[in-house]
């Protein structure tokens, strides 16, 4: 196989991948399903992309995103999360957090998207050694370009928080 | 005792899909209802919009096949606008379809298809030694096929149930009777479902290469937007030509000697299945994969057709901007059109909902009224099936020796005749066998690239139509492609330099049909019609028939006894 050509993909004398990952997750046409999308929207804009971390809306892609998790110390997920909470709420979910949302909550906003995705990556030993989601619980998911007031509400919370932890990444 | 089982699908990527199943004394299916239970409407998101960035909304209608979408949005543009795009861009629209096809087909069979058939659990018991026998039997060409190679395929995956989290694998029905094949070939399934998933990781950056860095990759009204210069540092030059040349030659590897050998040993150990699963016999293809610009119908890889009632003798001819062929009917749907009309083509198509069911949670659907929120398309009246089978079968009724050669070649080696591909095993073969010649043509198609930029031709876009001011002022067009789940249009209105009405048809739209004014069934429900099942409780079988349609959805599956009290309740992907 092209061993030797995922770092510095497409161009061959490029730099090398960045270390950390912000992958955006969500469906644009789903109303509060872009919650994520919104968030790496904002982040992006204020943090910028640079040689360490790297920033890729993924939409609702599943697998095929999964070359993106690979080769990479940190990923920070954002992405709607249905828990049940109160619509805005903000979840910040790590490790064992993440394993059992996998198993016992499975009717997320996701339906097993976001969490398949980094089940195969794991399954693959493609997992970063830091995973983390930030999450926005949503009010409404159906057809329409825009977030309900409570998601838009929850928001700023939601960008600390991410802020954060990618802070938190880039500090190793 | 009669009973109705319920398989509700979920997924928020095409809209929730919800099957019911109805079954007589001897546990055979004798009647079928599917219904998509989610409203979308997304043509209402497109309306008064620049048509030139249709496709960029397009692309996130489904997270699975977002290239297609751009790809049919920016075809039915530039139909409207009279716009012929350049040969390289018709290549490298090839190339991105192409990739994005076999890549969707492998991951189909070895990540959700093969689960229907091959029991994970089953493979822990495996001897690794018997395995690699197996497997050097089975795929000679493969180089990895060694004990220790599937001893630590073994550990690995012992490691991963052992963690508890089964995760991807634990919605099947493991230990169901209706799995037959042996632990080795089990063990052997499974690795091949690893190889093939860090396979398509590489292969998808082919996209990357044409449609830019972003996963979503640019369209543009006109060609690609893609800047090529041979010799050059920041366009697409040879080094990143030759990776992609690469990359080709490993989809031919996987396909030839993975995918084809893996789908054939399976299909060996069912084959009841090439009897069971065929559904309404008529199959219809748009066509694609233009050699000689899109209007050139005849040239196309992908032949255009209708078949009707299995005659694979006769192969009709089909247009979809034609308002008398293909309309979309609501009789059994929930939408109105005006003036009590019951089917419009999808020019003149009207998305306005007109919910009449019952309020959910519900325990069942009338069939006799309105149950779903997928239209019913039609050609000329008849219900049709679309997808890899109908394109497999209208090569192949065409006389293309290119799919009777791969077609001949796997029904002798399965021992069947040609009668076996009406089944549900055939649609699962089809798949494979079009992946086949998928992977030959990325090539010829990567050569032809090659040759035109060679002999100096680099354009990939034509701009002479991009100001609206060279527009007229009321135009329509219809684009088509051939998506990896069938036939896919999208028909645009322009008027005063914006969408006055959009409508898509996917593929799903057709295969998940509800029935029509005249009863006729929606080839899903069809398809169901007849099936044997071992044990209602635990319903593989429907699945194995659905998920051969390829439809990308997850789905809650709830099972009834016959006075309608719950029996099952378990999550299916």
């Amino acid at each position: 196989m092209t061993a030797g050509s995922v770092d510095t993909w497409p161009d061959p004398k490029g730099v090398p991948r960045a270390p950390i990952l912000v992958l955006g997750l969500g469906n644009l046409l789903l109303s509060d399903d872009a919650a994520g999308l919104h968030l790496h929207a904002a982040l992006l804009a204020e943090c910028g992309a640079t040689e360490q971390v790297e920033f890729v809306d993924g939409g609702t892609q599943g697998l095929a995103l999964l070359h993106y998790l690979a080769n990479r110390r940190a990923v920070l997920v954002l992405d709607a999360v249905g828990l049940g909470a109160e619509p805005g709420s903000v979840h910040v979910l790590r490790g064992p957090a993440i394993d059992g949302l996998r198993v016992a909550r499975s009717t997320t906003a996701h339906e097993g998207n976001a969490l398949e995705l980094l089940a195969t990556a794991r399954l693959l030993g493609d997992d970063a050694g830091e995973i983390v989601v930030v999450g926005v619980e949503p009010a409404h998911i159906g057809t329409g370009i825009g977030l309900s007031p409570q998601v838009t509400a929850g928001l700023p919370a939601a960008m600390e928080r991410a802020r954060a932890v990618l802070e938190s990444m880039l500090r190793g | 005792m009669a009973q109705r089982v319920v398989v509700d699908p979920v997924t928020r990527i095409e809209g929730h899909l919800r099957l019911e199943a109805m079954l007589d004394d001897s546990n055979h299916i004798h009647d079928a209802v599917s219904s998509g239970t989610m409203w979308r409407g997304l043509e209402v998101i497109l309306q008064g919009r620049d048509p030139r960035d249709a496709w960029a909304f397009c692309e996130r209608i489904c997270g699975v096949c977002t290239t297609v979408h751009a790809l049919a949005s920016v075809r039915c543009v530039e139909n409207s606008l009279g716009i012929q795009v350049p040969r390289n861009a018709d290549i490298i629209r090839n190339i991105m379809f192409l990739t994005q096809m076999v890549q969707d087909h492998v991951i189909h069979f070895y990540h959700l298809h093969a689960l229907d058939w091959v029991d994970v659990v089953s493979a822990l018991k495996a001897n690794p030694a018997a395995t690699a026998a197996l497997a050097q039997k089975v795929s000679p060409s493969w180089p990895t096929s060694t004990e220790g190679y599937f001893k630590d395929v073994a550990a690995t995956l012992t490691k991963f149930v052992a963690s508890g989290q089964l995760g991807i694998f634990q919605n099947a029905y493991w230990g169901h009777p209706a799995y037959k094949l042996p632990p080795e070939a089990n063990l052997m399934a499974v690795a091949h479902y690893l190889e093939a998933l860090k396979w398509q990781k590489e292969v998808i950056k082919i996209h990357t290469v044409f449609g830019g860095k972003n996963p979503h990759p640019n369209y543009l009204v006109g060609g690609m937007a893609s800047a090529i210069s041979l010799q050059g540092d920041n366009a697409i030059n040879i080094e990143r030509l030759t990776m992609v040349r690469g990359l080709i030659a490993d989809a031919i590897d996987i396909v030839e000697n993975l995918y084809i050998p893996d789908l054939l040993a399976v299909a060996s150990f069912y084959p009841e299945w090439t009897k069971i699963g065929g559904g309404l016999g008529n199959y219809m293809s748009y066509g694609d994969l233009p050699q000689n610009g899109i209007a050139d119908v005849a040239k196309f890889r992908f032949p255009r057709g209708v078949i009707l009632n299995k005659n694979l003798n006769e192969v009709l001819p089909v247009d979809p901007a034609d308002p008398a062929q293909v309309q979309e009917e609501i009789s059994h749907s929930w939408y109105q059109y005006p003036d009590g009309k019951n089917s419009l083509h999808p020019w003149d198509g009207v998305t306005e909902a007109n919910y009449t069911g019952p309020k959910p949670p519900y325990k069942q659907l009338d069939e006799n009224k309105a149950y779903s929120w997928v239209k019913a398309p039609r050609w000329k009246g008849q219900a049709m099936e679309v997808g890899p089978l109908a394109r497999m079968l209208m090569g192949f009724a065409s006389g293309r020796t290119d799919y009777k050669e791969v077609v001949t070649q796997a029904l002798g080696k399965l021992k069947v005749g040609p009668e076996a591909l009406f089944s549900t095993l055939g649609r699962t073969a089809a798949r494979g066998l079009e992946s086949q010649l998928a992977v030959h043509w990325l090539m010829d198609e990567y050569d032809r690239l090659i040759a035109n930029l060679k002999a100096g031709d680099s354009a990939t876009a034509d701009t002479q139509f991009w100001d609206p001011s060279t527009w007229k002022a009321e135009s329509k067009g219809c684009g088509f492609t051939e998506a990896p789940r069938g036939a896919l249009g999208h028909w645009v209105h322009i008027k005063d330099g914006k969408i006055a009405n959009y409508q898509i048809v996917v593929p799903s739209t057709w295969n998940a049909s509800p029935r029509d004014a005249k009863g006729q069934h929606g080839a899903y429900e069809a398809a169901l019609i007849g099936t044997p099942m071992a044990d209602p409780k635990r319903p593989v079988e429907i699945l194995r028939t659905i998920h051969s349609f390829d439809p990308c959805l997850a789905c809650a599956s709830h099972v009834f006894g016959p006075s309608g009290e719950k029996l099952v309740e378990v999550k299916v992907r």
